[in-house]
């Protein structure tokens, strides 16, 4: 593909992507153990949702690390690296509070 | 390449003569009935923006009967019955035939000029996707008058659409009628993605593309995951209807639910799919109305793409009533909260702009201003509504009534009419008067929120949506009253400015100019060919950072100022740096987009009401214009190669991946996946509700059906790439059709393994779940007949060669994507009852 188009993109939205995998996997696992074919006791398994979430926490904390030079210089950045930089800021924060109710809910119903 | 202003300009004066005389009569428009044919982007937008604002007029009436009838309490005027087709038409008219299509409208009559494009890649799709919107739409909008349109909600909730329930045709129609009118909306996403991509003019890099640009690649791509789903449960529901296969029938196994998770995942990301554009159409107007830079441009693209994917894990919070588990309905309620960071910085970001400039208090800035304000309150609710506690409480009342108007009207209508004030100028040089602008926008600012805002205060008093009349003691009276005057004000302001638009269109003509000194490329000289040069971008705001850059493009100093092969064609080019790779070829005018839009109108409408004869003569019809209007296309062009500035020479089309035809083909390939997807998880849904899988008295094949069925399908994939090897060969034609045998074999051995299994998709929600995968993969062997056969012809014919074997690649991909989809379907439909197993 000319001028690495899937590279770049891959690049600017990896840490949406992650989001986007953190997200399904929570609600798909949470829903199947709590449908009648494979109902778990106790509700979902939180402990599984929350190692899901802490590695997506620290990748996209990585992500967001490894762009931290456009921070310093933000003026001067290419539209890439701020989409790199702030969509691992987005991400972190939005896995970060779609993680939260693992603290506070439990069960099924 | 390098993008310097201060290089020479790509072509030297003076021009050839009769260059400028040649391209023009190239794009001519057709006058008189003739216009019809036309399928440029202009005629084909202004047609597609007028009928959408049809449709904003004639659902509006419908809203002014609901407001009369609930004026005042234990009002006669309008039947319940009735009353329930009226607001399922208005919702389902305002998000369907009008919400979206005027987006799509907008971004097809704008972008090509905006980008430097000549016109969208695709005129002919366009053209087909506006006609089988406005026939259907139409079509669908009389259902009213003969009292057949459907009466249960916009979002159709079965069991309430359910055979039972609805008996009649009224849901078939939204069914049949809404189904269709959605592809449409993915034609048209398919076409922005591919001109977005790749014909922007040379030189304008990701980094430079306008916004608006950046927000419509956003939101067609969104469209394209997001529809699928309504297109699937819309086929589901009207199989549970028509054939009797129980997917929402509890008693058989099926669940309600299912419907609400495959109508709200298009139901969600539609809202920002109706948002997104009029945020970007509002990121162009705001840096011309406070006359500086965009501040926070970068931000802005990277928070559009944000919400782009965050609106996808929010569907459920329209479902907290439903039951689902506590967990589940915790994280889609923290996403819909954190949504509201990337639209907030965009929001911040247009303050901060405002506060950058100096704002001339125009029309267009009075209604940007309007949805702000109106807009932020709609996203306040929504934040309220997203505490599922809250929403609990204030489900399926006014208050939701409230919220919702707040957003769409706030965040789409208002910055739809500012941007009808400020680009209306382009389509004859006349502006709307600005004393007038200042009453409509008066009016209809403070019509909306009398009408809407005691509608917060209705709903926390109780008063439920969609209910034709209310008690007189229950005190909901004078609200009611303040909200029917106020949604007359606002529709007073509507005519305003319908009658200000008409008389400034009977104007005559004059030169359009840049009237309000805007940066961005729609407002350079154009015509129907686009600009008379395509130009050179080395800047973000290049009319304010490029001087003489409309002399010049004028003049024919930039690129392709003529017709380099005699045909209507635009410069493609990269899709990150915008380096010019080959001359697109374009088609020109034609009846066929219109003929097989009509007949694909007429197939599902006259489906609906079972005209079943004349249903298929449509759908012969429809499938004849289309393969007639393809054959027209993939010839060999006239020139191998053509100058189109003094030092560049551009190959003219490409093949392969390079081409657009092979990427609009992916794309659609994609929407077909996730359609797919959205078949087998209703297979899923349906599966995970029993304790027993398969459930008693069903089976499954038998092992070697299965393996015969996958391994034919692998076979006729080995062909077709035996047969792409084969270009010029004898063989070619005969593979195919090898292939073509292989494949439809392997569809009847997996049906026949599943009939020997006894398979009847009536007795379980289950059953029925494996009905659909099969039927979805026997529609793509069908497809692959009309496909193969054609392929075949055109090789006889003489039609595929090295220089236009576009139909070929084209055809393989679709096979290789119908081998993948049978041998998933197969995988899924066998070994998910042996995991639950396990």
């Amino acid at each position: 593909m000319h001028d690495r188009f899937i590279r770049q993109l891959m690049r600017g939205t990896l840490p949406f992507l992650v989001w986007g995998a953190h997200f399904t996997f929570c609600y798909l696992l949470a829903a199947v153990q709590c449908t009648p074919a494979a109902m778990r006791d106790g509700g979902p398994d939180r402990l599984l949702l929350g190692i899901a979430t802490a590695l997506a926490l620290i990748v996209c904390a990585w992500l967001l690390w490894r762009e931290r030079g456009m921070l310093r210089g933000a003026q001067e950045a290419s539209l890439l690296d701020w989409a790199a930089g702030l969509s691992a800021l987005l991400a972190l924060i939005g896995i970060l509070w779609t993680g939260m109710p693992l603290l506070m809910v439990q069960g099924c119903a | 390449m390098k993008h310097d202003a201060s290089l020479p300009l790509p072509n030297s004066l003076p021009r050839p003569e009769g260059e400028f005389e040649r391209l023009k009569e190239v794009w001519r428009t057709p006058t008189g009935w003739r216009f019809f044919k036309s399928v440029n982007n202009t005629s084909i937008g202004l047609l597609y923006i007028g009928t959408a604002l049809l449709f904003f007029i004639l659902a509006g009436i419908l809203a002014l009967v609901m407001r009369v009838q609930l004026a005042v309490p234990d009002n006669t005027l309008v039947s319940p019955g009735t009353y329930n087709q009226i607001f399922t038409m208005h919702g389902t008219v305002m998000m369907f035939l009008f919400a979206i299509p005027i987006v799509e409208a907008i971004a097809v009559y704008l972008l090509p000029n905006m980008l430097g494009a000549r016109d969208l890649p695709f005129p002919r799709l366009s053209a087909y996707a506006f006609y089988a919107y406005a026939f259907g739409g139409l079509a669908f909008f009389c259902t009213i008058f003969f009292g057949l349109s459907p009466d249960g909600g916009w979002f159709m909730y079965p069991p309430y659409t359910s055979e039972q329930y609805s008996p009649g045709l009224n849901a078939d129609f939204w069914l049949l009628g809404i189904g269709f009118i959605e592809i449409s909306a993915i034609a048209g996403a398919i076409e922005l993605i591919v001109g977005i991509l790749f014909t922007r003019a040379p030189g304008m890099t990701l980094r430079r593309m306008p916004v608006y640009a950046w927000a419509m690649l956003v939101v067609a791509i969104m469209i394209v995951f997001a529809f699928p789903a309504v297109i699937a449960g819309t086929a589901l529901l009207e199989l549970e209807r028509a054939f009797d296969w129980p997917y929402f029938l509890v008693e058989r196994g099926g669940d309600p639910i299912l419907w609400q998770h495959l109508f709200w995942f298009f139901g969600h990301p539609e809202v920002y799919i109706i948002f997104l554009p009029a945020a970007g159409m509002v990121s162009t107007m705001i840096p011309t109305i406070a006359g500086t830079k965009l501040v926070g441009r970068r931000a802005i693209i990277v928070a559009l793409v944000g919400v782009g994917f965050f609106s996808f894990g929010l569907w459920a919070h329209h479902m907290f009533t439903s039951g689902l588990g506590v967990l589940e309905m915790s994280f889609i309620s923290a996403a819909s909260m954190a949504v509201a960071i990337p639209t907030g910085i965009q929001v911040f970001a247009w303050i901060a702009t405002l506060w950058n400039g100096r704002v001339k208090m125009s029309s267009p800035a009075l209604f940007l201003l309007g949805f702000m304000f109106i807009f932020v309150l709609g996203g306040l609710t929504g934040v309220m509504v997203a505490v599922i506690p809250f929403d609990w409480q204030v489900h399926d009342t006014y208050f939701i009534v409230a919220h919702l108007h707040y957003v769409l009207i706030g965040g789409m209508v208002f910055p739809v009419f500012a941007a009808l004030y400020y680009w209306l100028p382009l389509v004859k040089g006349q502006a709307l008067s600005e004393k007038v602008g200042r009453w409509v926008f008066w009016m209809m600012f403070g019509g909306f929120n009398l009408a809407f805002f005691p509608m917060h205060i209705t709903g926390l008093q109780g008063m439920p949506r969609r209910v034709y009349t209310y008690d007189a003691q229950l005190g909901w009276d004078f609200l009611n009253m303040l909200s029917t005057v106020g949604s007359f004000i606002f529709a007073f302001g509507v005519l305003v400015f319908i009658v200000d638009a008409v008389r400034t269109l009977r104007r005559p003509e004059k030169e359009v100019g840049n009237p309000w000194n805007a940066p961005t490329l729609e407002w350079l000289p154009s015509e129907s060919y686009g600009n008379r040069s395509i130009p050179r971008i080395t800047s973000d705001d290049p009319l304010w950072e490029q001087p003489g850059l409309s002399e010049q493009v004028e003049r024919g100093q930039h690129y392709l100022p003529g017709t380099a092969t005699g045909m209507r064609e635009t410069i493609a080019t990269s899709p990150v740096s915008a380096t010019p790779r080959y001359l697109m070829v374009l088609p020109t005018d034609s009846w066929l987009p219109l003929i097989a839009a009509l007949g694909t109108a007429g197939f599902f409408l006259l489906l609906t009401v079972k005209a079943m004869l004349l249903a298929w003569i449509c759908g012969i019809v429809a499938v004849l214009g289309t393969v007639f209007w393809l054959w027209e296309s993939d010839r060999t062009p006239p020139v191998d190669e053509v100058r189109v500035a003094d030092d560049l020479v551009l190959p003219v089309n490409a093949t392969g991946p390079a081409s657009q035809s092979w990427w609009g083909t992916m794309i659609t390939l994609i929407v077909d996946a996730c359609i797919f997807t959205a078949f087998c998880y209703a297979y899923v849904h349906a599966s995970m509700r029993l304790m027993v899988c398969p459930p008693p008295g069903a089976a499954l094949p038998e092992l070697p059906w299965l393996l015969g069925a996958g391994g034919l399908l692998l076979a006729s994939s080995g062909l077709m790439l035996l047969a792409g090897r084969s270009l010029g060969k004898r063989r070619l034609p005969w593979l195919v059709l090898l292939a073509l045998a292989c494949s439809t074999a392997s569809f009847l051995l997996d049906l026949r393994g599943h009939q020997f299994a006894g398979l009847d998709p009536t007795a379980s929600a289950w059953a029925a779940g494996i009905g659909g995968v099969l039927a979805y993969q026997g529609l793509h062997v069908a497809i692959l007949t009309i496909a193969g056969v054609y392929l075949a012809l055109r090789h006889w014919r003489g039609h595929l060669g090295p220089r236009s074997q576009a139909t070929l690649s084209n055809v393989s991909l679709i096979w290789h994507y119908t081998t993948l989809q049978g041998i998933a379907g197969i995988v899924l439909v066998n070994v998910l009852p042996l995991l639950m197993e396990a």
